[in-house]
């Protein structure tokens, strides 16, 4: 069999997605990778120009259908910050709170997907059944499973509904049985080592010149996670620890995320006390009119002319579950955003394939690749 | 005469050609009933039979393997079609049996076509030469363990054939795979059944069953058991070796291409050759149909028991293979080869060694002698 090249995508199994990697196989070898996206661009930051600063918020669940709130919270803060509106510390908590549950849900559908490449069949419907207990608590307090529409410029939408904590107590505890769980049928399996360890390696020097961040940065043995390093919301007043690895390989990623994992367990029970504790508003109380009413009233559209509101630029980053996203904000004054313009973590994960897949096999190819985390919506938006 | 298959497949040959017969004048009617055209009738009988009740068993298996990976995997399985859906890989197989099959315009039409059904002819092929109980079979072949694995082991030529002719690369490097991972496993698995033949000393099925009265083979040829059920879980493709149609990498390996009644036939045939590996595993280590002597003569006496006991193991080996299915990761190639060629081989090898200490000391001390060596 002579060297050719195959077409990983845009529909195939690997993919996870809609995006597409070329590869130049030799038999099994794998000499060179050309990842495409664009597949599933959806020009969700020029639409932003043409919403308002709340309806922006429905968009950003549409980003990544995984992580929305973490998409939510990371557009939220820069335009807070572009109309220098501050929540209310409930809101800051509640936010923060999500974000976490959020990091959880991401991160279990990574490893139920992740698990699916490398054969296990059974943990992933095992992470799909954990899932569904952190969706039926997004539920109870967004009232959706998947599109959540949550979060406000200056707030959330709407407080915690009554037994929340400790509804979201109990599954915390249910999954970090789980999580043993997960780890015997993954780390207690030799096939699994052998499958995993060594595989896709990249060093955080790479990681650095590539943009690579979130946790195949710290599989590499770097500790940046911006939860710390710049903390945002409430960040700075609950304990957590930064998950890090050394290998640097697909072992080392899965060891990064099942730690965080526990990580974020730890905040949100830190966060879960506190909410007990604090009851409050969650919606600053000197919100704009106009960012209340996001619809025009039928037959008076003039309503949404031009404010004259003061201008401002919104720069956020958060350490979203693929890893670090940025969020840059534009306020002209007016009632739309002037420009809305995202930092997606996956594209630059995905840029670097060349350096993490070429010299492997082209069975490497579903391990590495559900070790990068995947999330097609994010990177193309 | 005891009542076999065979026998059955007679009788009724016999009361069909009689009952045509009569309608005819003398002349025709000695050609219909004379008794060529009733052994020719009795063999379509007979094949027929056999084809109906190995397509039954594969359609239970996998509504078998269904049921047991959902409770694995914390859920039901199949559910609506029939009770506990029993009947939903018959709604499954008729819904493949209506739908078109459609060929790629550049795929090779012949080996497009005949690799599939040559691949299913030839593993059902094995279900006339393995005997299921003493009544159960096409009479004694000197050389069934022998012609039954031989047969077996054509797979990797048609999968080859039809991922080939399929002109799609994901099919051609699932086929290579194919072709690889089936001829380096067919070499301990052939080492492992030296093993047994070593010490029952015949390549006859059901002489091996029979030596096994005292005790059966997986206890004094474990090594040989294991060597065997691993080539086993090669041959027929099932995780953790599944890496000819693995579908993270390569969609669906040699089969992508095709699809309706031919990606039936090729399912079936997976599920065929699952079915006949683990008669191999039950007629060469388990005792086939018999059972020991504690067992209580009413248990092994009643109409069929030689049936039901055989099918009762395979069920049970079967259940162990998809137990593994739910476990475990899938290896890679390589790693596969690898453990072929460097690990099974040797280990193969020193079961043969074993068989023949156990020839030479004829008797075990707790389980007894080999009938024909110790008497």
């Amino acid at each position: 069999m002579s060297e050719m090249w195959i077409n990983m995508g845009p529909q195939h199994p690997m993919t996870h997605g809609l995006w597409n990697l070329r590869v130049h196989i030799d038999g099994e070898m794998v000499l060179d990778v050309d990842p495409e996206m664009g597949y599933l661009h959806r020009g969700i930051e020029k639409i932003s120009e043409d919403r308002h600063y709340n309806e922006v918020v429905t968009l950003m669940d549409r980003c990544c259908y995984v992580a929305g709130l973490a998409w939510e919270h990371l557009y939220i803060l820069s335009a807070e910050q572009a109309l220098a509106i501050r929540p209310p510390e409930r809101a800051e908590w509640i936010r923060m709170m999500s974000e976490e549950f959020q990091r959880l849900g991401s991160h279990i559908m990574w490893y139920a997907a992740f698990v699916q490449d490398i054969g296990l069949m059974s943990p992933f419907l095992y992470g799909m059944r954990d899932r569904d207990l952190i969706l039926d608590l997004f539920q109870s307090y967004t009232g959706a499973r998947m599109t959540y529409e949550y979060m406000r410029v200056g707030g959330v939408r709407n407080d915690l509904p009554n037994g929340f904590t400790d509804r979201a107590r109990k599954v915390c505890d249910w999954l970090i049985d789980r999580f043993v769980e997960y780890d015997r049928l993954c780390l207690g399996s030799d096939i699994f080592h052998k499958r995993c360890d060594g595989l896709g390696t990249m060093s955080e020097k790479d990681c650095v010149a590539y943009g690579v961040t979130g946790p195949m940065l710290r599989s590499a043995g770097s500790r940046r996670d911006l939860r710390k390093d710049r903390p945002y919301s409430a960040y700075d007043r609950v304990e957590f620890d930064v998950a890090t690895a050394d290998g640097a390989d697909v072992t080392a990623r899965y060891l990064v995320r099942m730690e965080e994992m526990r990580q974020s367990v730890r905040i949100i029970r830190q966060a879960l006390d506190w909410l007990d504790r604090h009851p409050g508003p969650v919606m600053a109380a000197r919100v704009p009119r106009w960012l209340g009413a996001p619809y025009a009233p039928i037959g008076n559209e003039g309503y949404l002319l031009k404010r004259n509101y003061p201008k401002g630029l919104g720069l956020s980053a958060i350490e979203e579950p693929h890893g670090e996203a940025q969020a840059y904000t534009v306020n002209d004054g007016g009632e739309h955003p002037y420009r809305v313009k995202f930092r997606s973590p996956v594209f630059a994960n995905i840029s670097a394939a060349k350096k993490y897949l070429v010299g492997y096999r082209v069975a490497d190819i579903p391990p590495i690749m559900g070790s990068v985390d995947v999330c097609v919506g994010e990177c193309d938006r | 005469m005891a009542i076999t298959l065979l026998s059955v497949a007679i009788t009724i040959s016999q009361a069909i050609l009689g009952a045509i017969g009569s309608v005819f004048p003398p002349p025709i009617r000695g050609a219909v009933t004379n008794g060529n055209t009733i052994d020719g009738l009795a063999a379509l009988i007979f094949a027929a039979i056999l084809l109906l009740a190995s397509m039954l068993n594969t359609i239970v298996l996998i509504w078998w393997e269904r049921k047991l990976l959902g409770r694995f995997m914390d859920r039901r399985g199949a559910m609506h079609v029939g009770y506990a859906g029993l009947l939903q890989n018959f709604a499954d197989g008729l819904k493949l049996f209506r739908k078109d099959t459609v060929k790629p315009r550049e795929a090779d039409t012949l080996g497009f076509w005949s690799g599939p059904t040559a691949y299913m002819v030839t593993s059902l092929i094995i279900f006339a030469i393995l005997p299921i109980s003493t009544g159960w079979n096409s009479g004694s072949l000197p050389l069934s363990l022998l012609l039954a694995l031989a047969v077996f082991s054509f797979a990797p030529l048609f999968i080859f054939v039809s991922a080939w002719s399929s002109n799609n690369k994901y099919s051609l490097i699932g086929g290579m795979r194919s072709a690889a991972q089936m001829i380096a496993y067919e070499v301990p698995i052939l080492l492992a059944v030296v093993a047994v033949v070593l010490v029952s000393g015949s390549f006859d099925l059901q002489t091996i069953v029979l030596e096994q009265t005292n005790y059966w083979y997986w206890v004094p040829l474990f090594l040989a058991l294991v060597v065997f059920v691993a080539g086993m879980l090669a041959e027929m493709e099932r995780i953790p070796f599944d890496l000819p149609e693995a579908e993270a990498e390569l969609v669906e390996g040699w089969n992508t291409e095709y699809g309706g009644m031919m990606f039936a036939f090729f399912m079936l045939t997976d599920y065929l050759r699952a079915l006949l590996g683990s008669f191999l595993i039950v007629l060469l280590f388990l005792g086939g149909w018999t059972m020991p002597s504690w067992v209580p003569a009413a248990a092994t006496s009643f109409p069929l028991a030689g049936i039901f006991w055989f099918m009762l193991k395979v069920y049970i080996v079967f259940t162990i293979f998809v137990w593994i299915r739910a476990s475990l990761p899938r290896v890679r190639t390589d790693q596969l080869l690898r453990v072929g060629w460097n690990r099974m081989i040797p280990l193969a090898l020193l079961s043969v060694v074993l068989a023949a200490l156990l020839v030479t000391v004829k008797c075990l001390p707790v389980l007894g002698c080999i009938p024909t060596l110790g008497g």
